[in-house]
């Protein structure tokens, strides 16, 4: 094994005298235990006789502190996330001038101060080590280095063609306007802008709303306004079209304080994070989804109190009437009553996703219109008149891209990688052969940068200027939180400074002020008219700017809807990733580390197959099959996964990188897009036709929960009907009076306690990540996970109840549960772990000698051990020098041998405690949030002083809903551990109506 | 065969590897017991830049520490001042000295001065001065009588043993987290 090697026992006592392989061998051969420890002690005796000091440590204050810069407290900046397209704001924390941790802006109106995990690992990306240090030009078949200067120099003589073309990913504020001045200044046409967002969920929808209504907008979607939400194929909580807003709002419009918390149901043929989270789930056949959709719109049309107007009645019909579905009885059946329940209660029916790329996507988003037109949604839950969504990308970008890149002579490559995000189908290697030049402009190195002329570094979103729009007048306003870490330019500067080289200049100095120009019209709509620079600077801090923005409905017009019939028999679906997304956060360790939410598999891709599939292949899990479409054959080892149709064969998109530019994604998982399909022009990722073949070898996927199953113990997870929770509702718990010997407690002035809502997590692992950056987890690489070694203080538990055809599924974050009669501390030889008087099972560090007896008694496995000192610059085997400087600098790093876990980011009880006392005052309920807390999207988990009476925790610890972990049943009389945690978890609810469900 | 090579080469290099880990194991100790428990540091003086002196500036100049030290009320770190803070007096006072030319230059050439941590604790420790200046723990109860000093001097041990003898007097917290996290 490669790190025994590099961690062996030599090498650390000998620190100094770095051993070439063989004499570790021979120290490890030739020293017996007594040796050792003779040789040891007298090192020791020498050690000590001699006085000696650590190492001197220096301080090197500014030569002109800033202001607003007071060493060792923290700086805000709000700026804007360009992670995905949903454009969400966030604070960047920095200290001294660097980013430690991102978190979602408060004031940024949709998310609410919640963060997606792609947004928060993007402090990774920023330090990456394997960012481009400078540009690159291609000279034959190698990219040599060359300066700044040079590539000006180089492009000016190139430039003085009207053939110039754009490519990028999916932008909402002010950069496609600018990017189109620029194409317009150097004679090109500006529809030469060509956006791709692999998630095509933006065009469709949109494009729909073009065709029924003449508007190129995506509805908001407000699901307070709805008690029924019907997923039919969608992803709104996977990926959908704004991940972290989506998530908030389903989470409020899900609060059983309503009277009538929204209910889900989800139609889908894989199984993704929304089917996980509905309380309903019918399986369906892969690409039936369009079947299904007609079938609700006729089932719809058919009852009498369908909404519509009677012209928009008129063109639904001439469309059903042109399409007539037959399914199976029993699916009629449900989709008769589920049309049923829709016309009764305010509902909203959102279709599609990234697991239904499939010829029929486009269409779908249009029967999707006429569903939720007679179901009444639009200008209910649905808007597109107000606050609406601004699609990210064009209606057909990419086939205008297709169609016109042969008269291309230049084209610039803006943050977009298509030659891994485009199925290999596509042919974009084959499509820009005769471009001249190609410009890739990236602020990492992307497989796109293999076939361009020039290469050219840009600034990283958290390095540059920007804004986003992601709702029809709410901006964010994007600006640099650090001064840029290599070498890189502003990718709109660049492009103006080379119009400046081909004496075709536009009026603006850099993109900051052609921004500043354009946020003057904002001031126009708010501001007084005078004092611009002071609404400038306000906006800046604040991060967001609000107007209203309106517009009339349009009427309805014709559908044009083309239906392909799909064949049966298995099918291969290949949905982006939850995480890694379609591959721009694989090279992000926090990220492939965090795990797949379903199958908990770390740094793999794997091949999914619903369990009775698998059963009559005869294949078990880490079987290696190979998947043959029409486009292409790939390899992936067998998940088989409940809830799956039995023709669904699911492989994640995002891995598979190949082109070597980054030490994270060598050799790690395969690209399915190699198997995928393109039709008009359009990929297509779903529902295409597969073959599979046992190839007889095995590969062991690093899926990090071993068990599956809840067994006979109802205390983990449990769950009660809304019928239930509504009868005792009124019932305040004790969770604390658990009979016992201990001795009482001793009382401090806060009892520090958290509490999940199990109703509320979808399962996205946004806390993960928080917590790993908040706290200096570090990531251990694949070979350590498969060893059930990773690091994670907070980890997302899944079970799978009931049948495997239809299974529950329930996600549980489950960290330390900082119980009051905690096993761990008993056990601890050397006292370094305590009982804290604040109620925190305090763990310290310098006092562990890594015994291991507390992990071992601890019943909640939340305990973690230094294998290895993560010196931040390895991961696996591989040399990785991730740059420690986005350390934490308020916590502290563990080392080898060393027990850590959650201890509630004391950091920031701590800081919160101080702010109080120097205010004067007691902490205030809400005041401090710990990191997990603050990103969570779908507002489950709440932190809070339990000794507050009237704070949102205790009133959360005495809801009828709350339980213990491994607390037995306290109904019966029945107490299970009695470790009584400070942690407590609120029941899941079931919104079903019919057959209630056990309760624990 | 293999197990007889590895057994003779383990003897002859037995000496050998003895001297080696001999000679390496007070650095590795020195590493992993990082010696705070068992020497105390008092009276650490190390080699500065310049010879700064706090006698001069604090009591002879009576500036406040807090002047300088800004970082005290409001930071966990007292910080030492940035060299815009010297040069906002320097520019016109001392200006021919040596030490006052060099910091000059230093500024001009806008490069910043590499001091010596006196006061270091570990860095499982985490500490903060707005706290205890918040309890009235004057400068000097751990840091000595500056104003008295030449170039600073550790004068408290700074372990464990002496930070938790004060909180107790002081009914300050003892408990783990309070200063481990």
């Amino acid at each position: 094994m490669p790190q025994n090697q590099r961690y062996s026992l030599a090498d650390d006592v000998c620190a100094d005298v770095a051993a070439s392989p063989e004499t570790e061998k021979n120290t490890k051969a030739a020293l017996g235990r007594r040796d050792f420890l003779k040789y040891f002690s007298a090192g020791v005796a020498l050690a000590s006789s001699s006085c000696v000091r650590r190492p001197a440590e220096h301080a090197i204050p500014y030569v002109d502190q800033p202001v607003d810069q007071v060493p060792g407290v923290a700086t805000y900046y709000a700026t804007t996330c360009s992670g995905c397209a949903s454009g969400c704001g966030i604070n960047v924390k920095t200290r001294a001038g660097r980013p430690v941790k991102i978190e979602g802006n408060p004031d940024h109106r949709s998310t609410g101060g919640a963060l997606c995990p792609l947004g928060q690992a993007a402090l990774q990306g920023l330090y990456h080590p394997e960012r481009r240090p400078q540009p690159l030009v291609r000279r034959g078949d190698q990219l040599g280095e060359v300066s700044w200067d040079d590539v000006y120099l180089h492009l000016s003589s190139r430039l003085n063609t009207n053939k110039v073309g754009i490519f990028t990913g999916g932008t909402t504020g002010h950069r496609a306007e600018f990017l189109q001045e620029f194409l317009q200044k150097l004679g090109a046409p500006r529809e030469n802008l060509y956006r791709y967002e692999p998630n095509l969920l933006y065009a469709h929808v949109a494009d729909a709303h073009q065709r029924a209504f003449g508007r190129y907008v995506i509805p908001r979607c407000d699901f307070t306004a709805a008690e029924l939400i019907v997923g039919i194929g969608s992803d709104f909580l996977d990926q959908g079209l704004a991940r972290v807003a989506y998530a908030k709002n389903f989470s409020a419009a899900r609060d059983l304080n309503r009277e009538h918390p929204a209910q889900l149901v989800q139609l889908e043929s894989t199984l993704s994070l929304t089917g996980a989270r509905a309380d309903e789930r019918i399986v369906i056949a892969p690409g039936t989804e369009i079947d299904v959709a007609l079938a609700l719109a006729q089932a719809l049309y058919r009852q009498p109190q369908a909404q519509g107007g009677v012209a928009e009645r008129q063109k639904i019909a001439a469309l059903l009437q042109q399409h007539q579905v037959a399914l199976a009885p029993d699916l009629q059946q449900h989709i008769a009553t589920l049309a049923v329940q829709l016309v009764q209660k305010p509902s909203v029916v959102l279709c599609g996703g990234s697991h239904t790329f499939d010829a029929n996507a486009a269409a779908l988003q249009q029967i999707a219109i006429a569903i939720n037109i007679l179901c009444g949604a639009y200008e209910n839950a649905l808007s597109v008149q107000r606050g609406w969504q601004i699609p990210p990308v064009g209606s057909d970008d990419l086939q205008r891209f297709s169609r016109d890149v042969a008269q291309l002579d230049v084209l610039f490559v803006i943050d977009s990688d298509p030659l891994f995000t485009l199925p290999a189908a596509f042919g974009w290697a084959e499509k820009i052969k005769n471009v001249k030049h190609v410009i890739s402009m990236q602020a990492f190195p992307v497989a796109t940068d293999s076939l361009a002329t020039h290469v050219l570094p840009v600034h990283h979103f958290l390095e540059a200027w920007g804004d986003a729009q992601t709702h029809a007048g709410q901006w964010t306003t994007q600006q640099p939180v650090v001064r840029p870490l290599t070498d890189s330019r502003q990718a709109e500067d660049v492009l103006l400074w080379l119009l400046a080289t081909v004496k075709k200049p536009l009026p603006y100095a850099d993109y900051r002020s052609y921004l500043r120009q354009r946020w003057q019209a904002w001031h126009d709509l708010q501001g007084d008219g005078k004092d611009f620079a002071k609404f400038y600077h306000t906006t800046l801090t604040r991060g967001t700017f609000t107007h209203q923005k309106q517009q009339a409905r349009r009427e309805l017009r014709a559908f044009e809807v083309k239906v392909q019939q799909v064949p049966a028999g298995l099918k291969l679906t290949a949905p982006l990733d939850n995480r890694l997304h379609d591959g721009r956060g694989a090279h992000l360790p926090v990220l492939q580390e965090v795990g797949d939410s379903l199958t908990t598999i770390a740094w793999d891709t794997w091949v999914a197959l619903s369990i009775k599939t698998a059963a009559r292949l005869g294949l078990r899990r880490n079987d290696v099959l190979q998947l043959k479409t029409a486009s292409g054959v790939l390899r992936a080892a067998l998940f088989p996964l409940p809830g799956l149709h039995d023709d669904a064969v699911v492989v994640p998109r995002g891995n598979g990188h190949r082109h070597g530019f980054s030490k994270v994604t060598d050799g790690i998982g395969v690209d399915p897009l190699v198997v995928c399909a393109v039709a008009e022009g359009l990929p297509l990722t779903a529902a295409l036709p597969v073959t599979l073949t046992r190839t007889g070898k095995t590969y062991r996927l690093a899926a990090m929960q071993k068990e599956n199953k809840l067994g006979d113990r109802g205390d983990i997870v449990k769950s009660l009907s809304l019928a239930q929770l509504r009868q005792h509702q009124n019932k305040v718990r004790d969770l604390d009076a658990v009979p016992d010997l201990y001795p009482k407690l001793e009382e401090g002035e806060h009892r520090w306690g958290l509490s999940v809502d199990l109703h509320k997590c979808i399962g996205c692992s946004a806390c993960m990540v928080a917590c790993a950056q908040e706290n200096n987890v570090p990531q251990v690489g694949r070979s350590q996970v498969a060893m059930g070694r990773e690091m994670h203080w907070i980890r997302l538990d899944r079970y799978f109840s009931g049948d495997a055809d239809k299974p529950r599924v329930t996600m549980q974050p489950m960290m330390c549960q900082q119980c009051n009669h905690a096993p761990c501390e008993a056990v601890c030889p050397v006292y370094a772990t305590t009982h804290d008087a604040e109620g925190i099972n305090a763990m310290t560090y310098n006092r562990c000698v890594g015994t291991r007896y507390c992990a071992n008694a601890c019943p909640y496995k939340v305990r973690r051990f230094n294998w290895w000192t993560h010196k931040w610059n390895v991961i696996d085997a591989k040399d990785y020098n991730r740059n420690p400087r986005a350390l934490n600098p308020d916590v502290t790093v563990r080392t080898r041998g060393v027990m850590e876990k959650c201890n509630f980011c004391y950091q920031r009880i701590r800081d919160g405690k101080h702010q109080a006392k120097m205010a004067g005052r007691a902490v205030q309920d809400g005041e401090i949030k710990t990191a997990c807390q603050e990103t969570c999207p779908a507002d489950a988990i709440t932190f809070g002083n339990l000794l507050d009476a009237g704070s949102k925790i205790t009133q959360q610890r005495r809801d009828y809903r709350a339980y213990l972990a491994l607390g037995g049943y306290p109904d019966i009389k029945e107490y299970g551990l009695k470790t009584l945690p400070n942690v407590s978890y609120l029941a899941e609810v079931t919104l079903q109506e019919e057959g209630s469900d056990e309760h624990g | 065969m293999a197990f007889k090579i590895c057994l003779w080469l383990s003897l002859r290099c037995q000496l050998c590897i003895a001297v080696v880990l001999f000679f390496a194991e007070p650095a590795a100790a020195w590493w992993m017991w990082t010696p705070g428990d068992t020497v105390d540091n008092v009276g650490y003086k190390p080699k500065q830049p310049i010879a700064f002196s706090h006698q001069l500036h604090s009591e002879e100049h009576k500036i406040q520490c807090e002047y300088c030290h800004a970082g005290a009320r409001r930071s966990p770190v007292a910080g030492i001042p940035p060299l815009n803070t010297c040069m906002g007096c320097h520019k016109f006072v001392a200006t021919a000295k040596d030490p006052i030319k060099f910091i000059a230059a230093r500024y001009q050439a806008n490069q910043p001065i590499k001091w010596t941590k006196v006061h270091d604790l570990p860095d499982f420790v985490r500490f903060s001065h707005q706290v205890h200046g918040l309890a009235k723990i004057s400068c000097q109860e751990c840091h000595g009588k500056v104003e008295k000093m030449g170039v600073a001097v550790q004068k408290a041990p700074l372990q464990m043993g002496w930070c938790v003898d004060c909180h107790r007097q002081k009914k300050a917290s003892i408990a783990c987290l309070t200063c481990h996290y």
